[in-house]
């Protein structure tokens, strides 16, 4: 069951990073490009074998699972400035680029980083699963790792989480709402994600559907916006001949 | 509410009789499945009474009137000046302030305006069912048509707002005002302002009656309102072309 929905994941980022290969090609938005090779990349890493095979080839020190957390800053930061941007949230943007948002980026990639290097990560395993069995010290270790590494989505997230209802609430055409309204629930399941450790340990598959279904929101919201633009674009020549003078 | 499909066809049986469905909808220019869906759900819609009356020479009002939900319609008073007013599309009125201000330059009492020049354009227009539930509210309109009916208030002027009125809440907005119980379906555009028995002329007597400083204000409300909207409307796409350029 997560293995499907972990590999359609990966199949729904792909194809929306391979779809925008073209308009990135010819420099229009290339963020939005990276912010879906980047999700495709996360999504990747996150499930078991290509995560083992990358990481073997990495050294097997779980150095792929940094990487992991540190593609998910850079997507969700893009995110963050794209959606902020057009949606004109102003005061959300200089939240996410100004002092305070790089102060927080700095703070929580050092603590992952200095986490990362205080554990002992001998032995590929996928989420870290096997290091937090090793023991109780590293075992805690994990804990605050993980926590670090949700935290600046959060962060993300909530930033935005204002700009979106309003932008469901207004008068944008349908498709900009209904992707407004994803990226509100992936803001919410990114959001609830920070609970992760009070979560009884039964509801571990609960968590991956939360998680992947963050990602999920997050591509096909912003791919929706794109199919908008597009649909508009296709139907603005025919309004232009009907009452062209 | 839509008419009972089994009212319907005994309506229809008695004015069409022995006529086939399939007849029935290549004369009224009904797309038969249309009609076939909707008395399979046994709700009849009101367009399709009216077209297949047009169809049949029978006045549509007269024939809505036949069904229970649209009794009060045997009721034919004539509509009031402001209904007549409200039915007068912006670019009328703003053509008849002009042609006053033409016809009357030296500043004396238009009296023989060129009424009739230029013909009204014919009812509904752009905004005509809003404008016209404000020209027969007293303020309490609202309220009481949503308490009769039980439509939430919001939802009552998100339909004024798109210029769409449901027909029996059209009907019911007539009765809480107290006025001809058909003149909400002409705003609607569901029957013609002769089909719903308005004199001829009636509309370009209700405007010459207006004062200069009748018509002027009025005229000058509804630009403000038009204004409004075409600025809501700007906002809104470039809004839209902001996201489309950061994000598209």
């Amino acid at each position: 069951m997560i293995e499907i929905l972990q590999w359609s994941t990966l199949t729904v980022c792909g194809l929306a990073a391979i779809t925008r290969v073209p308009s990135a090609l010819r420099g229009k938005n290339r963020t939005v490009f990276y912010i879906f090779a980047l999700m495709t990349l996360a999504t990747l890493l996150s499930i078991r074998a290509p995560y083992f095979a990358i990481d073997q080839a990495l050294g097997g020190v779980n150095v792929a699972n940094l990487l992991l957390r540190f593609v998910i800053f850079a997507a969700i930061f893009f995110v963050g400035i794209r959606v902020t941007r057009g949606f004109g949230a102003d005061s959300a943007y200089r939240l996410l680029t100004g002092r305070i948002g790089m102060a927080i980026l700095g703070l929580i990639s050092l603590a992952v980083l200095v986490l990362f290097l205080m554990m002992d990560t001998a032995g590929s395993s996928a989420g870290l699963v096997a290091m937090s069995d090793r023991s109780d010290r590293n075992g805690l270790l994990v804990e605050y790792y993980g926590a670090a590494g949700r935290a600046y989505p959060a962060y993300v997230s909530l930033v935005l989480l204002p700009a979106m209802v309003r932008a469901c609430r207004s008068n944008l055409p349908a498709l900009i709402r209904v992707a407004a309204l994803l990226l509100v629930l992936g803001s919410v399941a990114i959001g609830v994600s920070l609970l992760f450790p009070v979560f009884p340990p039964a509801l571990g598959s609960v968590e991956f559907v939360i998680n992947y279904t963050a990602v999920l929101c997050f591509v096909i919201g912003l791919a929706l916006i794109w199919v908008a633009k597009l649909r508009s674009g296709l139907n603005a020549p025919g309004k232009k001949t009907s009452t062209g003078k | 509410m839509p008419i009972p499909a089994k009212a319907f066809q005994r309506w229809l049986h008695g004015i069409a009789p022995n006529t086939s469905t399939s007849d029935i909808c290549r004369v009224s220019g009904i797309k038969r499945t249309t009609l076939a869906q909707q008395l399979v759900r046994g709700k009849v819609a009101e367009t399709t009474v009216v077209s297949i009356s047009r169809a049949y020479n029978v006045n549509p009002v007269s024939a809505l009137a036949a069904f229970d939900a649209y009794s009060q319609l045997t009721d034919t008073r004539p509509p009031t000046r402001p209904e007549l007013v409200s039915q007068i599309s912006t670019t009328d009125l703003l053509r008849a302030v002009l042609a006053r201000s033409v016809a009357d330059p030296g500043g004396e009492p238009a009296v023989a305006a060129p009424a009739g020049s230029s013909a009204l354009e014919p009812a509904p227009h752009a905004t005509s069912v809003k404008n016209w539930v404000e020209a027969i509210d007293d303020g309490e309109l609202r309220h009481r048509v949503s308490a009769a009916t039980g439509i939430a208030p919001q939802n009552y002027s998100a339909q004024l707002t798109a210029n769409r009125l449901a027909p029996e809440l059209a009907v019911a907005t007539s009765l809480a005002a107290g006025v001809g119980p058909a003149s909400g379906l002409v705003a609607t555009g569901l029957v013609t302002e002769a089909e719903a028995g308005w004199p001829p002329e009636a509309r370009q007597a209700a405007l010459d009656s207006l004062s200069d400083g009748q018509l002027t204000t009025l005229a000058g409300d509804r630009l403000q309102t038009l204004g409004r909207a075409l600025r809501r409307q700007e906002h809104d796409h470039e809004k839209t072309e902001k996201i489309w350029e950061n994000l598209g």
